[in-house]
């Protein structure tokens, strides 16, 4: 039995908005086994980011406020630290690779600085080894001629060469988990082969627990050991990775399953469209946030939000709906 | 040129080059070969998709055949007529059949006009209709496309991305058109959303007779939606079959290692997949390689690459490739086979 490296227990929080309460993740449990990968899949605005941000403390307050929650790291919980101990798990235990790598890396200063910096804090080495440690990890992500390239400033490197400099600097302190949100949606596929082809072989070599973070059902499937589907500030079904794609059991985890074009198919089927909208996250929650999209839709949706329940060995799902047979669970 | 009843638009040795200016005096200095001798015929009716990593020149080849640039060099036939050569005025009404859908629904909506007046906006243009005759067009469009018709008078923020779209798409009819540019009208969009949109473009071609030139780089998407699908590197063509053909039995290594990454949903796919995984990035298409383009990222690239351009050759029928290892097929397969993973 694996160890749970990282446990969230209902995680809400919520934004303060001229329009009204934004809210953005409503009671998030989810945890992390030591070694494993975790994929976490869903639209944009369902609360990804959201999710992760408020478990490393870096929700801006105001507007957001975490209103309520735990999140278990270690036997100790990340949302009752101080500044100081989440600090030194952010960027150390615990890393953070983002989106656009141009947003947290320093336009003004070369890499080689910017990858000493957490170094020198984490693992309290000298700035020579600092930089010996730089090469080596970014000869290890696939950087040609590392050594030279620890001068050159972010804008000299091209979008692919850039996450990978995010990924070694991610792992200079030798994190125990490695948080990835959505690290390849703006690149390229062939690049994006890269850095998941990248992040699979270091995940071999090191050991770490990761959460993917991707709205890309494709690319979950590639990378991720379990998944959690989230909409609407809720997980709505978490499976083994096979186990999802096999039997996916939420109405909505189902119809994006099916409205994917499968690539092996030769005829010119129709795709399964999901109508509607995402939902607009400014009411407190009271019905299930799928209902008005869900074509297996009944009075009880529309009074009680489902819990996530066991339906089977490693899945779960937020459904009052066995959708293999149509009738209530 | 040969005259063929079934093609709409045949497009011959495009060539659409961006100048790059430096210093004071702004001399130019060098150029984007942004495309860079492309030939494509799309027949009556059907969708050609085009494929290819951004940068790849794919907007370029439609804003050129659209005549929103001017070639570098090279014609684009449309029914048989040579757009570059036309004046003005019959460029203008011409402009009637040929429209375009864009990328990004939040950029392409002027945010001050009506939904209205958006739609209407090529009527007016065009200068033929009466403000009554417009507002049915618009509430006729708006249903096409599934929107409510009571959201004419609406503005464009206060649509989502996916309806925001569909405006788009019910603006590009608007004038009637048989040939639409459809530039990743899909890649801005949710996943949910993503579906629902195409199920559109497909219907409406069904029902409109329209032909399409589907730009993407979703090459799942684009399996499902085209009839024909060529695959771009750094401003040329390098690949051209039916869809099926390109996805069972591809033969340009580029067109290999792009199928091989995409991200397919299904765990157990990966279990059994060998995946071509490039080396480097692209090279600046302002400073191409020599020969073929595509030889510094290739895995069976040789010297005699280099050399010259391969030529773009048909080696079955309607099956054309650029790339000089290809020929004996099997011997190619291998040798990719060998040196993947
Ligand atoms: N700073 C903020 N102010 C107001 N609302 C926010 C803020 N950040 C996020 N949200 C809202 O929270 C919801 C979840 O956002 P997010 O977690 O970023 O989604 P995603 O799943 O795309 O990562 C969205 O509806 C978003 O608009
Ligand atoms: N108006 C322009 N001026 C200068 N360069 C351009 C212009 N439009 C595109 N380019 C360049 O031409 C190349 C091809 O661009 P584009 O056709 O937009 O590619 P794609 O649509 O495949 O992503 C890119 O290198 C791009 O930077
Ligand atoms: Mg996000
Ligand atoms: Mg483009």
């Amino acid at each position: 039995m694996a160890e749970k490296i990282l446990d969230v227990q209902g995680l809400e929080t919520q934004f303060k908005t001229p329009e009204g309460i934004v809210h953005a993740v409503n009671g998030v449990s989810i945890h992390l086994d030591e070694g494993e990968t975790l994929g976490l899949v869903g639209e944009s605005g369902c609360g990804k980011s959201v999710t992760m941000l408020s478990i490393l403390r870096l929700i801006q307050s105001p507007p957001g406020q975490i209103v309520a929650g735990k999140a278990i790291f270690k036997g100790s919980d990340l949302l009752a630290m101080s500044q100081e101990e989440i600090r030194q798990v952010r960027g150390g235990q615990i890393s953070m690779i983002f989106q656009d790598p141009m947003t947290s890396l320093n336009p003004v200063m070369n890499i080689g600085k910017q990858m000493a910096e957490p170094m020198l804090l984490h693992l309290g080495i000298t700035p020579k080894e600092a930089r010996e440690r730089s090469i080596k990890l970014l000869e290890s992500v696939g950087i040609p001629r590392a050594g030279e390239r620890l001068k050159d400033y972010p804008h000299q490197y091209s979008g692919g060469m850039r996450q990978r400099v995010m990924i070694a600097m991610a792992l200079s302190c030798n994190p125990q988990i490695l948080i990835a949100d959505e690290p390849t949606t703006a690149l390229d596929v062939t690049i994006q082969a890269q850095i998941v082809d990248l992040v699979i072989r270091l995940r071999q070599e090191l050991g770490m627990a990761i959460i993917w973070i991707t709205h890309d059902l494709g690319v979950a499937a590639s990378i991720a050991n379990r998944i959690a589907v989230m909409y609407g500030g809720f997980i709505i079904e978490e499976a083994a990775v096979k186990e999802l794609y096999a039997n996916p059991s939420h109405p909505y985890t189902l119809g994006l399953i099916n409205s994917l074009p499968q690539i092996q198919r030769k005829g010119r089927q129709r795709l399964y469209s999901i109508e509607g909208m995402p939902p607009i996250l400014l009411q407190t929650p009271k019905a299930c946030p799928f209902a008005p999209r869900c074509r297996w839709v009944r009075e009880k949706c529309w009074q009680q939000n489902p819990m996530l329940e066991s339906i089977g060995e490693n899945h779960k799902v937020a459904c009052w709906v066995d959708t293999t047979t149509g009738s209530e669970r | 040129m040969k005259t063929d009843n079934d093609i709409l638009v045949k497009i011959e040795n495009l060539v659409m080059h961006f100048p790059i200016y430096r210093g004071v005096i702004r001399r130019q200095v060098g150029a984007v070969r942004a495309v860079d001798g492309v030939s494509l015929e799309i027949r009556q009716g059907e969708t050609l998709g085009l494929v290819g990593e951004s940068g790849c020149g794919k907007t370029t080849v439609g804003r050129t055949i659209l005549q929103l640039y001017k070639p570098t060099s090279g014609h684009v036939y449309y029914k048989g007529t040579d757009l570059a050569k036309l004046k003005p005025e019959p460029m203008r009404l011409m402009r009637k059949d040929l429209q375009m859908i864009f990328q990004d629904p939040y950029a392409s909506l002027n945010p001050r006009m009506t939904v209205r007046d958006i739609i209407g906006d090529p009527m007016f243009a065009f200068g033929e209709a009466s403000g009554k005759q417009i507002d049915e067009r618009v509430q006729e469009l708006l249903k096409l496309v599934r929107l409510d018709p009571d959201f004419a008078n609406r503005y464009p923020h206060e649509f989502s991305g996916g309806q925001r779209q569909r405006i788009g798409v019910a603006r590009a009819l608007t004038t009637n058109p048989s040939f639409i540019v459809c530039d990743e009208p899909i890649s801005a969009l949710d996943v949910s959303i993503q579906a629902q949109v195409v199920n559109l473009l497909e219907d409406l071609q069904r029902d409109l007779g329209l032909t399409y030139l589907f730009i993407a780089h979703d090459l799942s998407m684009v399996r499902h939606i085209s009839d024909r699908v060529a695959v771009m590197y750094l401003g040329v063509v390098v690949e051209l079959a039916d869809r099926n053909e390109i996805y069972d039995n591809p033969l340009h290594p580029y067109t290999k290692a792009l199928l091989s990454a995409i991200p397919v949903p299904d765990p157990t796919f990966y279990e059994t997949r060998q995946r071509i995984i490039l080396e480097g990035d692209v090279p600046s298409p302002a400073n191409p390689p020599s020969g073929c383009r595509f030889r510094t990222r290739c895995p069976i690239a040789d010297e005699s690459c280099a050399l010259e351009r391969p030529e773009f050759r048909e080696v079955s029928p309607g099956h054309f490739v650029a790339c000089i290892k290809v020929g004996m097929q099997t011997n190619t397969k291998e040798v990719i086979n060998q040196e993947s993973v």
